[in-house]
């Protein structure tokens, strides 16, 4: 393990230790100082699952609010997979928690005599759980219910926002734990340092992106139904970023647009001028108005962010591209060119068929530049073909990789199916964890 | 299987939290 890896395997432990301070400690502060009478242990333990789910929801925010220092150590692509799960067992934990109620015969789940009886608190309840379980039957489901990725996002912030806040609201209503007023304020307090989270991403990053434009330069075709914008940034400097990193791209309205899309950068990363350039697929939603945009427009970009980027390894680079997963690939071909390195690289580059092949050309050309093999695995190859066909997996890369494999620094990068198969490869080639990075480039 | 070891920090988050719930309860029976 070098020294980079071991640094980010401290950070993560660091904010992991974070992350369970932040859902453990307020839940132990309500036992200091004055308490109401216990109420058996079903109660108990059910009232502490529901603050945790409580803690756990809120820090939702903080996992998607971009902090790079939070999210490097980990990939983007993995911290959404946690957000993702991790929003499971809330959601769990917070519905077991009036289960557990039910089950114990709590007194405060029996049915009253009227409405106005009910308390608020209990409204709150069903307000918060009510959003809940809107917000995941949505985020799991959203393509089989044929909703909009950018119609989703908008509600997913809305229902978490009433989640959150409907949850502390019904704590607050029930005065049992939070009738301390320090204790309040501490939940209160908490509340409002998710939902400020939630706001930086939303307005105060908006506000730094609204002055550091980008303006279209070039909407270059590509092969593969593909178009690449080559953006100049506007009045000031640009930013650097890492081959293989990724930017939040803002095309139509201005940064405080509620959505916007990420794309992997797929330029040289030696570029002085700041300038920068994605390649976007069509894919029949928001991206099949790429080619249209017209040159000259003005665009955001929030970057760099993404854990996937070329290393320092002791002898071979080998790339595994499949589909529009090239474009992250391409940076790092294009920046390892532009550095004069000579150290090898094999690209395997797995397509539906040769006219699909983005960067054809190009890849072609930049052999030149760099000590690259490229391994095409086509998976409708043209009649005559000689080369790899079907997928990508452990037999083509053993074919063509020289051992000992666990030599080398895996970078792999493509569809969901793709990616699984060659983690699996790998395992089975023995190459440690340590040695392959991905980037799963559908991670929202 | 990055996301896998993801997955595993899910399980010990889950595995954790129902624990010290289970310690917070038993703390407020116990006065």
């Amino acid at each position: 393990m070098n020294s980079v890896q071991q640094r980010d395997l401290v950070r993560r432990a660091v904010w992991s230790a974070i992350y369970l301070l932040f859902i453990l400690a307020p839940l132990f502060a309500l036992l200091l100082g004055a308490l109401p009478p216990s109420r058996g242990f079903g109660t108990e333990f059910s009232v502490a699952l529901g603050y945790s789910g409580l803690a756990m929801m809120g820090l939702q925010f903080g996992l998607t609010a971009r902090f790079r220092y939070v999210t490097q150590p980990w990939g983007e692509d993995v911290i959404y997979h946690f957000h993702r799960r991790i929003s499971l067992l809330a959601v769990g934990l917070v519905v077991v928690h009036p289960i557990i109620l039910f089950a114990v015969g709590s007194k405060h789940l029996a049915m009253p005599d009227s409405v106005q009886d009910v308390p608020l608190g209990a409204y709150f309840a069903v307000l918060s759980l009510g959003s809940l379980v809107v917000l995941v039957v949505m985020a799991l489901w959203r393509t089989q219910l044929k909703i909009s990725y950018e119609i989703w996002h908008m509600t997913h912030i809305m229902l978490a926002v009433v989640a959150v806040g409907g949850g502390l609201l019904h704590m607050v209503g029930w005065s049992f734990y939070l009738v301390d007023p320090w204790k309040r304020a501490l939940w209160t307090g908490m509340t409002i340092f998710w939902i400020v989270l939630l706001l930086y991403v939303r307005i105060i990053k908006p506000l730094f992106m609204l002055r550091r434009p980008y303006r279209v330069a070039e909407v270059r075709t590509e092969r593969g139904d593909a178009s690449t914008l080559v953006m100049q940034p506007e009045g000031h400097g640009g930013f650097r970023f890492r081959p293989g990193q990724f930017g939040w791209l803002t095309l139509w309205g201005s940064p405080f647009k509620i959505t916007g899309h990420p794309f992997s950068f797929s330029s040289s990363a030696e570029v002085a001028d700041g300038r920068v350039e994605m390649t976007i697929r069509n894919l029949g939603d928001f991206t099949s108005a790429i080619p249209k945009v017209p040159v000259g427009r003005r665009v955001y970009l929030d970057g760099p962010y993404g854990a996937f980027t070329i290393g320092n390894p002791a002898d071979m680079h080998v790339l595994v591209a499949g589909g529009v997963g090239i474009t992250p690939m391409m940076s790092m071909l294009r920046t390892l060119a532009d550095r004069g390195d000579k150290r090898p690289v094999i690209l395997f580059y797995g397509v539906k068929d040769w006219d699909s092949v983005i960067f054809r050309e190009e890849l072609d050309a930049i052999k030149a530049r760099l000590n690259l093999s490229i391994v095409y695995v086509i998976a409708k190859p043209p009649e005559g073909w000689t080369g790899e066909k079907g997928y990508v997996d452990a037999a083509v890369l053993k074919r063509h990789l020289p051992p000992p494999f666990a030599e080398h620094e895996y970078f792999i990068c493509g569809p969901n199916v793709m990616m699984d198969s060659i983690e699996k490869a790998l395992g089975d080639m023995h190459v440690p964890l340590s040695k392959y990075h991905s980037e799963r480039y559908s991670f929202v | 299987m990055r996301r896998l070891f993801a997955d595993r920090l899910v399980l010990a988050t889950a595995v954790i939290v129902i624990a010290m719930a289970v310690l917070f309860a038993f703390t407020r029976i116990a006065g």
